[in-house]
């Protein structure tokens, strides 16, 4: 871990700190969010390179522009990781060939934890698990859109095609997942964690 | 084009929004009425944390340690290493001409010395503007950018902008800005519908002290045709939410 002095500030100070040009406060905003922002980039554009370009892009945004980020608009974690999903789908689609490598099945395909129980960061297990959790209990169709778009990179009228239904129903489906997703993070009581500490 | 007719299928359209699914008709169409919409903008709010939680569903991966490192070489660029060169003995003419010599030597390394310090500071604001100025140029060889000259009341400021309207970015480059009083920063806008639409912030900056010369600074902030882009000037360091006071500067984007 670096930055010990840094390590009791909430994310809003550190963002502070980096408006200043701290590369200490920068280091553990890295910490504490660029396993979850790799682990994304990584699983959206399926390259190891390309996901570290992606997030040093969305960490160098950070430096030279952290005034960019608006805590009335949401937390750290969301402006940072929306990002990090922005920018890889950008890549994805930018880079034909990574598609064509793979399947919608396997975009679709859920990998269980490598080391399940021994990682570090408990908090990042314990949202995941939530986060799964709450994928779960869509109905298959809004899982399957919404997983897609999102680690597919697809757009509606791709998913459409790939799935074998109207463009509307996609959307419809898209919006209903999403409308879920948001009550059952919601209730899974996302406030109380440390997450989204400002 | 499927434009949507009712509130409703606004909404629908904000899920494919936030996740970037939208075909470029639909994300034109909701982008205009998001811009006047505060109920599909708290909408879009709250579902872009939910973008932001789903990337933990995502299988854990280590980054290399490479990564940080890597980043960190970029915000704290390593000072060059020269390899000295091979110093050959020489005689020197005259005791006189070594004592110049030396006195000469003893100035350049404090010279030097001063001049490392200043570069040290100077290098990461070095690596901004000359990334900037590389997005400039690359943004210049793009046939859909647009330019945009900003004129108004600062009548010695030059302002222009390159914007990209496919990619909402672009880039500012200004110069002669008058200078800004204690606590204040500029901060240009961009706003949709020629210049009636709610103001989207693009970018704060501020002006620096000593030097008056050109900046270029990067930005991004949704972009369409009609947008009209200003500077004005706001409480700093974090700027205005919405403008607060009138442009100094504006300019609307033209389609070529």
């Amino acid at each position: 871990m670096r930055g010990k002095a840094y390590r009791g500030l909430q994310d809003g100070q550190l963002v502070q700190l980096v408006v200043e040009k701290d590369a200490g406060a920068l280091e553990v905003l890295y910490d504490r969010y660029g396993k979850v922002a790799y682990s994304l980039a990584r699983r959206i554009v399926t390259d190891e390179v390309l996901a570290q370009d992606v997030v040093q892009e969305v960490f160098l945004s950070l430096w030279r522009d952290a005034r960019r980020f608006d805590a009335g608009r949401g937390t750290l974690a969301t402006y940072l990781l929306s990002m990090t999903h922005h920018r890889a789908v950008d890549v994805v689609r930018r880079e034909e060939n990574l598609r064509r490598r793979r399947t919608s099945d396997e975009v679709l395909e859920f990998h269980p934890d490598p080391a399940p129980g021994v990682e570090a960061e408990a908090e990042a297990a314990e949202r995941r698990a939530e986060v799964r959790a709450a994928l779960a209990q869509l109905p298959p169709a809004q899982r399957e859109a919404l997983t897609l778009a999102y680690f597919g990179g697809y757009t509606q009228r791709e998913v459409a095609t790939l799935v074998g239904v109207p463009l509307g129903t996609v959307k419809t489906r898209m919006a209903a997942g999403m409308r879920k997703l948001k009550e059952a993070l919601r209730e899974a009581g996302r406030e109380e964690q440390p997450w989204t500490r400002q | 084009m499927d434009t949507p007719m009712n509130h409703s299928e606004y909404e629908q359209l904000a899920a494919g929004y936030v996740l970037g699914a939208l075909e470029p008709d639909d994300e034109h169409v909701f982008q205009r009425h998001l811009g006047g919409c505060s109920e599909c903008e708290a909408n879009v709010r709250d579902l872009e944390e939910v973008v932001g939680t789903l990337a933990y569903a995502a299988p854990p991966v280590d980054p290399p340690e490479t990564l940080w490192a890597s980043i960190q070489r970029e915000i704290r660029p390593e000072r060059r290493r020269v390899q000295p060169l091979p110093v050959r003995p020489r005689r020197w003419a005259s005791p006189l001409v070594a004592r110049l010599a030396a006195a000469a030597a003893i100035v350049a390394v404090a010279t030097l010395s001063v001049w490392n310090l200043n570069l040290r500071d100077e290098n990461a604001g070095y690596r901004d503007r000359v990334t900037a100025l590389e997005q400039a140029t690359r943004l210049l060889n793009e046939p859909d950018t647009a330019k945009v000259a900003l004129e108004g009341s600062a009548a010695e400021a030059r302002a222009t902008v390159l914007a990209a309207e496919a990619q909402d970015r672009g880039v500012l480059v200004v110069e002669n800005l008058p200078p800004l009083q204690r606590g204040k920063v500029y901060e240009l806008w961009g706003i949709p519908d020629r210049g009636t639409g709610r103001a989207q912030k693009a970018l704060v900056f501020t002006v620096p002290l000593r030097r008056q010369g050109v900046q270029t600074l990067e930005f991004q902030v949704p972009i369409q045709p009609d947008t009209v882009f200003a500077i004005t000037e706001e409480p700093g360091p974090q700027g205005s939410e919405q403008p607060t006071t009138q442009p100094i500067l504006s300019g609307e984007a033209q389609t070529v």
